[in-house]
C-alpha cells in the first residue's frame, strides 16, 4: 500500500503551513520527517492522517484520507501526536484498549477477544505491563509516553506516523524504541509491508530508526533521498540554519 | 478495580438510590406505613384500586402528589447528571455542563417572554412555559455551535466554551431588562429561575421519562467514544472518532435532556456538576459506568434535595436550586479536595 501527495498545501485558518508539497512513499519504507521548528513537519503528520484540511490529494492506497470516515482512516494510520491531554484518569490498560477501537469488531461493549490480547502483547512490548492496573496521573512523562506508543501500537494499522515518539523517553527505551519501530516495520511483530513516517529532534535516534528523510523548510520540501546524505553537516546548515562545525568547537 | 468490587458498588448504590425514592415518598406533613404505600402502588398498578383500610385521602396524597414529584425529582436529576457527565468529557473541561452552553439562560429568557407577553397556544396548555423554556434552550445552543462552526471550522472546546459563555451572558442580559421592566412579573421569574417540583403530576412525568429513555440510550451507545474524547480531539481524531460529529450530536442530546427538564422545574444547578465527579470517584473514569451511575446518584440527590426543599421550613418551601446548592457544594468540596490530599 502506498502513501501518495500530489501537490499539497495546508494550514490552520487562513495561514498556510505547507506550499505544494508532493511525495511518495512505498510500502515498508520507514521515513524521518526533519526541519528546524514551526518548518510544517507536525501539519504534515496531521495531514496525512486526515485531520487537517487541504488542497492537492493525499492518498493512501489510492483512496483520499479527507474524504474517508474516520474510523477508516484509522485502520490504515495510526498517529501519536505528540501532545497528550488527560484530563480523567485511566488505567494504563484502559488507555491502551482505546487504541483497538477502529479495529476492534464490536465497538461498543469493548473491544472483542482478538483486540485485547493484541492490546496486552503491546503492553509487554512497549514494557509497561507491569503498569497495567495503574492510573494515569501516576505516571512519570516516559511511562506516559511508552503507554500512548503502546496504544498507538495497538490500532494495528500499516501506517504508523509518530511525532517526537522519544521524548522523556531515557536513553535505554529510546534505543528500545528504534529496535521495537525496526521489527515493527520489517515485519517481525506478526504483520508485513509496515510503514512508518517519524518526526525526531533527535538525529541520532532518526539515523537509526529510519532509512529515508524527507527535510522540510518554511512548509517546502527541500531534501528528499538517504538518512545519511540527509544528516550531513551542509544539509543541517541548509534545513536548521545550524552550523555544527561553530557548534563542535564550542 | 476488580469487577467483583464494582458489581457490590452498583448493588449498594441502587439500593441506596430505592431507599432515598422511597423516604422522598413517605416523608412530609402525612406520614404512610411501607406496607400501605405499596398497597397504594400495587392498586393502581393493577388496576384494582385503593386496598381496604386506605382513605381515599391518603391514597390521593401519595399516588397523586408525593410519587410524581418524588419520580419528576429523580427523572430530572438523573437527566441533568448524564447530560453534565457528557459535556464534561466531551469538552475535556471538569466545570463544563449544558448550562455553559446557555441551556438555561435561553431557558428563562423564553419562560420570561411567555410570562411577560402573556402568550397562551391552546394546543400546548398548561404546558407553554416550559414549551417555551425548551425551545428557546435549544435556540441557543444551536446559535452557539452555529457562530463556534462559523470562527473555527473545528469547532474546537474552547470556542465552544467561549461562544457559550458570551451567548448566556448576552441573554441574561436581555432576561434582566425584560424583568425590570416588568416588575409585576419579577417575582414569578425569580422563582422559576430557582427551581420547584411543587404541582408537578403524571402527565410532566409522562413527557420526561421518554426523553431520559431516549437520552440515556444515545448517551449510553456513544460511552466508549466519550472515553475516547476525553483525551482531546486530536487524539480522538486519530484513534478513529469523528470529533466534531459527536461533539455536535451529544450537544444536541444533552441540551434536550437538560431544556425539558429546565423547562419543567425551573433552574436547577450543582447537580450535574457534582454527580458526575463523585461517580468518576468511586466507579472510575469510564464512561460505561460513569453515565448510567450518573444518572441513578444524581437522581437520587435530586429526590433527597427536593424532600429538604419541601419539609425542613414546612409548610414553606424553599427553591430546590438553593438546597442542591447548599447541600451539594460542600459534599463535593469534600468529596474532591480529600482524594486531591491522599495523593
Amino acid at each position: 500500500m502506498e502513501l501518495t501527495v500530489r501537490n499539497m498545501s495546508a494550514g490552520y485558518n487562513r495561514n498556510e503551513i505547507l506550499h505544494g508539497i508532493s511525495l511518495e512513499i512505498k510500502s515498508g519504507e520507514k521515513v524521518f520527517v526533519g526541519g528546524a521548528n514551526g518548518s510544517g513537519k507536525t501539519t504534515l503528520l496531521r495531514v496525512l492522517s486526515g485531520i487537517i484540511p487541504h488542497t492537492g490529494d493525499v492518498l493512501v492506497g489510492g483512496w483520499d484520507v479527507s474524504s474517508m470516515k474516520r474510523k477508516d482512516v484509522a485502520k490504515l494510520i495510526a498517529l501519536m501526536p505528540q501532545t497528550s491531554d488527560m484530563y480523567f484518569p485511566y488505567s494504563v490498560r484502559e488507555t491502551v484498549l482505546l487504541g483497538t477501537y477502529a479495529s476492534s469488531g464490536n465497538s461498543f461493549f469493548g473491544s472483542d477477544s482478538e483486540a485485547v490480547q493484541y492490546a496486552d502483547k503491546c503492553m509487554e512490548d512497549c514494557g509497561i505491563s507491569e503498569l497495567k492496573e495503574r492510573h494515569l496521573d501516576e505516571l512519570s512523562g516516559g511511562q506516559l509516553q511508552r503507554v500512548l506508543l503502546a496504544r498507538t501500537f495497538a490500532q494495528k494499522s500499516p501506517f504508523l506516523f509518530l511525532d517526537e515518539p522519544g521524548n522523556n523517553l531515557d536513553i535505554k527505551y529510546r534505543a528500545e524504541l528504534c529496535d521495537k519501530l525496526n521489527d515493527w516495520a520489517s515485519g517481525k511483530t506478526g504483520d508485513s509491508d509496515n510503514t512508518l513516517v517519524a518526526v525526531f529532534h533527535d538525529l541520532e535516534q532518526a539515523k537509526r530508526c529510519c532509512t529515508r528523510a524527507v527535510m522540510l523548510k518554511e512548509g517546502r520540501i527541500v531534501f528528499d533521498g538517504g538518512i545519511s546524505e540527509a544528516l550531513t553537516p551542509e544539509m543541517l546548515l541548509k534545513v536548521y540554519d545550524f552550523d555544527i562545525g561553530t557548534y563542535s568547537k564550542i | 478495580m476488580t469487577k467483583k468490587g464494582t458489581g457490590l458498588k452498583i448493588v449498594i448504590s441502587a439500593v441506596l438510590c430505592l431507599f432515598i425514592l422511597v423516604l422522598a415518598i413517605r416523608q412530609g406533613s402525612v406520614y404512610i406505613t411501607l406496607k400501605d404505600l405499596f398497597g397504594i402502588i400495587g392498586g393502581h398498578i393493577t388496576g384494582k384500586g385503593t386496598p381496604g383500610g386506605i382513605e381515599p385521602m391518603m391514597d390521593s396524597i401519595f399516588w397523586t402528589i408525593r410519587m410524581p414529584r418524588a419520580i419528576m425529582a429523580f427523572l430530572v436529576g438523573g437527566a441533568l447528571s448524564i447530560s453534565g457527565a457528557c459535556m464534561q468529557a466531551l469538552l475535556q473541561n471538569p466545570l463544563a455542563s449544558s448550562y455553559t452552553l446557555g441551556v438555561s439562560s435561553g431557558a428563562s429568557l423564553g419562560a420570561a417572554l411567555v410570562l411577560i407577553l402573556e402568550i397562551s397556544v391552546p394546543v400546548l396548555a398548561g404546558f407553554m412555559l416550559p414549551f417555551a423554556g425548551f425551545v428557546f434552550g435549544l435556540l441557543t445552543v444551536i446559535a452557539a455551535l452555529m457562530l463556534a462552526s462559523a470562527i473555527d471550522r473545528s469547532v474546537s472546546n474552547t470556542t465552544v466554551v467561549l461562544i457559550g459563555m458570551i451567548l448566556s451572558l448576552f441573554v441574561n442580559g436581555m432576561m434582566n431588562l425584560l424583568s425590570t421592566l416588568n416588575s409585576d412579573h419579577s417575582k414569578q421569574l425569580v422563582l422559576w429561575m430557582m427551581g420547584s417540583f411543587s404541582a408537578r403530576g403524571w402527565k410532566h412525568c409522562a413527557i420526561l421519562f421518554p426523553v431520559c429513555i431516549i437520552g440515556f440510550v444515545f448517551l449510553f451507545a456513544m460511552s466508549r467514544k466519550m472515553d475516547i474524547m476525553s483525551f482531546g480531539d486530536l487524539q480522538a481524531q486519530a484513534m478513529g472518532v469523528d470529533a466534531k460529529k459527536t461533539k455536535i450530536i451529544a450537544i444536541l442530546i444533552c441540551s434536550l435532556l437538560t431544556g425539558v427538564s429546565v423547562a419543567f422545574t425551573g433552574v436547577i444547578g450543582f447537580v450535574d456538576l457534582a454527580a458526575p465527579h463523585i461517580v468518576r470517584k468511586i466507579f472510575g473514569p469510564s464512561h460505561k459506568l460513569v453515565i448510567p451511575m450518573s444518572f441513578i446518584y444524581g437522581g437520587a440527590f435530586m429526590a433527597l434535595c427536593d424532600l429538604i426543599s419541601r419539609t425542613l421550613l414546612s409548610p414553606r418551601e424553599i427553591p430546590v436550586g438553593a438546597v442542591t446548592a447548599l447541600l451539594g457544594a460542600p459534599f463535593f468540596a469534600y468529596v474532591f479536595f480529600a482524594s486531591r490530599r491522599k495523593r
